[in-house]
């Protein structure tokens, strides 16, 4: 008699979490056809961009949307981003998820990291992004069956640092229940992996204006300052690719560094010998680094700041050297950090 | 002659399990004097220990509250002064305090790796968003 109930309770169990399975991890395959936005913008100005959305329902449930844009940590897209939408299950706005908030199927995360996590920075080339996450203000109920189509109207104001910029901004369209997961069910036109998730990496959107220097995320660079924004008491670290395009340097096999530093009181330090101190490191496939410690590499006092400092790549005799943009203008970099 | 024998068996049985008392032993008060090195360097979560000639930097404490920068590097402080941990036996947090300057403090994170006492500090000495971690090591 046992073993029978036992078989029948096994088989309700089954049949009660294939049930359980399909209300909680089931929802809508996901997909952003079109992105509008204009091709540049001035610092300072509201970017208008439209996500157009379409979704296929698998099963029936309620569920809220996440919209996540990939953008500058300079911008300060959580203070400086709306959203709303409009859709064929009705109309609403967007706000900040809390990164207290942890992702659905996000090992902990919140949902930033889990974005970072999994989208990484989306192709752009210094790694100075975040992604600014939003969550759609009320659920909305599905049926199974459903095809919903609908927009996200995004307003970013662009370039709160003041620095004109290019960049490839990224948005990413999910569900708070199914994170970024994806089921075997083919969907005609949600692709092969049927993903409750979608993201679209847009093309490079220029910032025009500004008083500060430009930061290219979009186009590989000769050299890049690592960390991107550091004062004179960090560490900081030049890199210089000579892949990027012919050079003066091209088959030299030492590359120094050359720099001019302004302090604070208007003094002018030139650092350009080819010795150990100015030596750039390689690390292989023909990019060479350097890490300074500006306060000590100019040897300012206690009393001076370091503003901004000029350089170029030169060889080991000084004599062919590579500015910006392989010109003969030197590379330019403020020490700030906004 | 077996009662002599149950009474003595019972007797080194009481004594057997008599308890003992054993005064707790407390915590000892952590001692960092001396002179510690940069065993490792991260920047914002990168390895920069190779990138940067850290090899020369010392940072010497006494036993009377005194610290020592030698060959500067960025670090929490850049002159001389005195140091304090929050609690000498159970620190959480130690606070450098540089001559004519204000106090700064960091978590005290002391690990034992491989049996070695090793100090995590991590602070900011430039951009907020640039966050380092020393991983200092006694050198003698």
């Amino acid at each position: 008699m046992l073993p029978r109930l036992n078989i029948k309770g096994r088989k309700i169990w089954m049949l009660s979490a294939l049930l359980l399975i399909g209300i909680v991890f089931s929802f809508c395959h996901i997909k952003i056809s079109k992105v509008t936005i204009p091709a540049s913008a001035k610092v300072g100005d509201v970017v208008p961009i439209q996500l157009d959305i379409d979704e296929s329902c698998n099963s029936g449930g309620s569920d809220r949307l996440i919209l996540g844009v990939l953008m500058p940590k300079g911008w300060k897209g959580t203070q400086n981003m709306t959203a709303t939408y409009k859709s064929s299950k009705g109309d609403g706005s967007f706000t900040m998820v809390p990164l207290t908030t942890l992702a659905a199927h996000g090992d902990g995360k919140n949902w930033p990291d889990y974005m970072r996590a999994t989208f990484g920075i989306a192709g752009n080339l210094i790694d100075d992004m975040e992604w600014v996450v939003m969550q759609s203000d009320n659920p909305f109920t599905y049926a199974n069956g459903d095809k919903i189509t609908g927009s996200i109207f995004i307003n970013l104001k662009v370039g709160a640092d003041d620095n004109p910029t290019v960049v490839k901004l990224a948005y990413v369209v999910a569900n708070t229940t199914n994170g970024f997961t994806s089921d075997t069910y083919f969907d005609e036109g949600y692709g092969p992996t049927a993903e409750y998730y979608n993201q679209y990496i847009g093309d490079c959107f220029t910032v025009t204006g500004g008083s500060g220097d430009l930061v290219d995320f979009c186009n590989p660079q000769l050299t890049t300052i690592s960390p991107p924004k550091s004062l004179d008491n960090d560490l900081v670290t030049i890199s210089f690719d000579s892949n990027v395009t012919e050079t003066a340097l091209s088959g030299s096999d030492e590359v120094y560094l050359c720099a001019t530093g302004t302090t604070n009181d208007g003094q002018t330090i030139t650092i350009c010998e080819q010795t150990a101190k100015t030596l750039m490191e390689g690390v292989g496939s023909g990019r060479y680094e350097i890490t300074i410690w500006p306060r000590s590499f100019f040897g300012i006092s206690d009393n001076q700041t370091l503003t901004n400092m000029t350089y170029f790549i030169t060889d080991k005799t000084g004599t062919k050297q590579v500015g910006y943009g392989n010109t003969t203008a030197p590379f330019t970099y403020k020490f700030k950090c906004g | 002659m077996k009662c002599y024998f149950i009474l003595t068996t019972f007797c080194l049985l009481l004594y057997a399990c008599k308890v003992e008392e054993i005064s707790p032993v407390g915590e000892a008060p952590k001692n960092i004097s001396g002179s510690w090195k940069v065993l490792k360097a991260t920047r914002n979560g990168t390895d920069i220990t190779s990138a940067f000639d850290f090899t020369q930097f010392r940072v010497k404490f006494d036993s009377a509250g005194n610290y020592t920068i030698v060959n500067k590097i960025p670090f929490l402080v850049n002159t001389n002064g005195t140091y304090s941990l929050d609690d000498p036996a159970y620190p959480f947090k130690i606070t450098f305090t540089p001559q004519g300057g204000t106090a700064v403090a960091t978590s005290f994170n002391y690990i034992t790796t491989a049996g070695i006492r090793q100090l995590n500090l991590t602070f900011v000495p430039g951009c907020d968003l640039n966050a380092y971690i020393y991983t200092l090591e006694k050198d003698n």
